[in-house]
């Protein structure tokens, strides 16, 4: 039996292996080579050295474009909670087929091109857009609103761009919430706020620090977004490692870049997942 | 093994030729690149039908601008995505010098006589001239003479702007600065004026994104060239095109055989047709008034040259000077741009 289990497992491993080789073929080892490039020091690639790593952090500039690029992705987390997790809170208490159409307009976002959403978001922001012919028709503003190529515009767009990963796994881990929960909540004395801020947020802080850690990617990494709502002005990573690799063709400046990136990102994904993994201990302890 | 065509080949058949019996004899495929806008809806309409009626090859068009090409071959290293480049002046000369061209032999265009003498080398073969200048919105603003207009009023507060991303660009931002002391290779003084009227600018893009921006009203007036402003006004966007008064900048648009291709052949029968009088003489008209090459296609009255013996007349940039700066200056652009 014992000969047996461990065969099973040996192949119940042999299973993982396409997904390790791909892996280790598809994101292992480019990455490896970005590591390899960043160290040399000119555009050929011919000289190894450290001149495009201390090029890139000598140059106070690509502090403030590594720090805009995070913050980018700490308002849209931001806003995407604030829209989302209300939203998730209406899904519960629908009937089970309004939650389906509901569901349906969550998802939408996600079965359109990301450039059909985008430039549909300049006919909305534009200057002789919908929002401000509603508001100058409206008789609220008489010059029409700088909304595209500025921050507030684009968060607002990601903000949109980015709800469905928000609220899926939120409305995911709250679906599975024991009703019972709050009635006993509400018998033992509570009122709404305070089930709400210590029974319900708690319980779906799994859900709620999974959405912040996709959205979080994927705002900071948004390069058609960020460059066609935001403009060339608002300069984040993804536009520095398009005009190093494919304007300028300074691959090992690209690579740094592409690096910082990604260890900017991921320093902030794993310290979501870090709260992650508390959260649950604390709603499962 | 896959390679890129097999894998093509075997998308097409798939998602066509089984339903398209026809399109299983073309005689080859041909993978293309053409610039997004004006260029890919010119030759989509017109020269891709035409290859396959003539020479029974199917052309593939790939939309990408003239840096983006250089980078995707230079990223392919010797397994080059496309077939068949189509560059400006600049990117042409990095592409030569990265050794990214099959050699050329002009003598297998047939229609080589047709084109003026030089306008075939051992790289590739020039298929049309493009002039740049000022387009604007007629209806929302004057028209401006000259590149120092865009910074004032009324012009500058719906201004579009782009960088040193493309060849249109970066000509019109050293036109600028010339008007105010700069040279080729200082384009400096236009970025301190431009710096100077930055917060009155509508927008500041990318380069695919401007045409959009001006549909949209976003901005009304922006340095682009004259296919560009064909194009958009031929979907009815109210929008003229300005030579200024120091000068437009024109250069000649070429295209060559990408190193390591396998469709050679094709290519020199692509490159033929585009030369030749029946696609020269389609494109020449509205809506896209490209400049002709062919001798046998005269120039249409709206075209900003009667002839392309003109073009000597008009600005010409040193893109051998040009090229080894231009990293800096797009770095310079990013500082002084950045809100």
């Amino acid at each position: 039996m014992k000969e047996g289990g461990k065969l099973s497992l040996f192949r119940e491993w042999q299973l993982a292996v396409p997904l390790a080789l791909a892996f280790a073929a598809l994101f292992l080892a480019p990455l490896l080579l970005l590591v390899g490039v960043s160290f040399y020091n000119d555009e050929k690639i011919t000289q190894p050295g450290f001149a495009s790593w201390l090029k890139f952090y000598g140059d106070p500039f690509n502090y403030k474009v590594i720090g805009d690029t995070l913050l980018l992705g700490a308002k849209t987390v931001c806003t995407t909670v604030l829209i989302g997790y209300p939203l998730a809170l209406v899904y519960l208490d629908l009937s089970a087929r309004l939650q389906k159409v509901l569901l349906f307009v969550i998802v939408m976002p996600l079965l359109l091109s990301v450039v059909v959403r985008t430039f549909a978001w300049i006919v909305v922001l534009g200057r002789e857009g919908v929002v401000n012919s509603v508001l100058m028709g409206l008789g609220v503003i008489s010059e029409p609103l700088k909304l595209l190529q500025t921050e507030l515009g684009l968060v607002i767009s990601l903000t949109q761009i980015e709800m469905p990963l928000m609220l899926l796994p939120l409305i995911s881990v709250m679906s599975r919430l024991d009703p019972n929960l709050r009635d006993a909540s509400a018998a033992l004395g509570a009122s709404r706020w305070r089930t709400l801020f210590t029974v319900i947020v708690p319980l779906s802080m799994p859900g709620l620090i999974a959405g912040c850690l996709l959205v979080f990617a994927s705002s900071t990494t948004a390069f058609i977004s960020q460059t066609v709502i935001g403009g060339v002005r608002l300069i984040y990573l993804p536009l520095v490692i398009w005009q190093q690799s494919l304007v300028v063709y300074h691959w090992p400046l690209a690579a740094v870049a592409s690096l910082s990136l990604v260890v900017s990102v991921l320093s902030v994904v794993a310290a979501l997942s870090w709260a992650g993994r508390r959260s649950g201990g604390y709603v499962n302890g | 093994m896959f390679t890129r065509r097999s894998l093509l080949a075997g998308a097409t058949a798939l998602g066509g030729a089984s339903l398209l019996p026809g399109l299983a004899h073309a005689k080859g495929s041909l993978i293309a690149t053409t610039y997004p806008g004006s260029w890919e809806d010119a030759y989509r309409a017109i020269v891709a039908p035409m290859l396959k009626k003539q020479a029974d090859i199917d052309l593939e068009l790939a939309p990408l601008f003239a840096m983006d090409q250089i980078g995707k071959v230079k990223a392919a290293r010797g397994a080059p995505p496309f077939d068949a480049f189509l560059l400006d002046p600049g990117p042409r000369i990095v592409a030569i010098e990265g050794g990214l061209f099959e050699k050329f032999d002009p003598k297998k265009l047939t229609n080589l006589p047709k084109i003026p003498e030089g306008f075939a080398d051992e790289h590739g073969v020039c298929v049309s001239a493009q002039v740049v200048g000022i387009a604007y919105n007629p209806k929302k603003l004057p028209a401006p003479k000259g590149w120092t207009d865009l910074l004032k009023d009324p012009w500058v507060s719906r201004l579009g702007l782009t960088g040193f991303q493309t060849t249109f660009g970066t000509s019109s931002i050293i036109e600028i600065g010339k008007q105010f002391g700069g040279t080729l290779t200082n384009p400096e003084p236009a970025l301190v004026e431009l710096n100077k009227v930055l917060p009155k600018v509508a927008a500041v893009g990318l380069p695919a994104a401007m045409p959009g921006l001006f549909q949209q009203g976003q901005c009304d007036v922006m340095f682009t060239n004259t296919q560009t402003v064909a194009t958009l006004k031929g979907k009815g966007v109210d929008i003229e095109f300005v030579k200024p008064e120091s000068g437009a900048i024109a250069f000649y648009t070429t295209m060559h055989i990408a190193k390591g291709t396998a469709e050679a052949e094709n290519a020199y029968k692509y490159f033929d047709l585009v030369i030749g009088k029946e696609v020269q003489t389609a494109l020449t008209p509205a809506p896209y008034n490209f400049l002709p090459v062919n001798k046998d296609v005269p120039l249409t009255p709206d075209m900003p040259m009667k002839s392309l013996d003109e073009m000597a007349k008009y600005i010409n940039h040193d893109w051998a000077q040009i090229n080894p700066l231009r990293a800096g200056w797009i770095e310079k652009f990013n500082k002084e741009m950045a809100k």
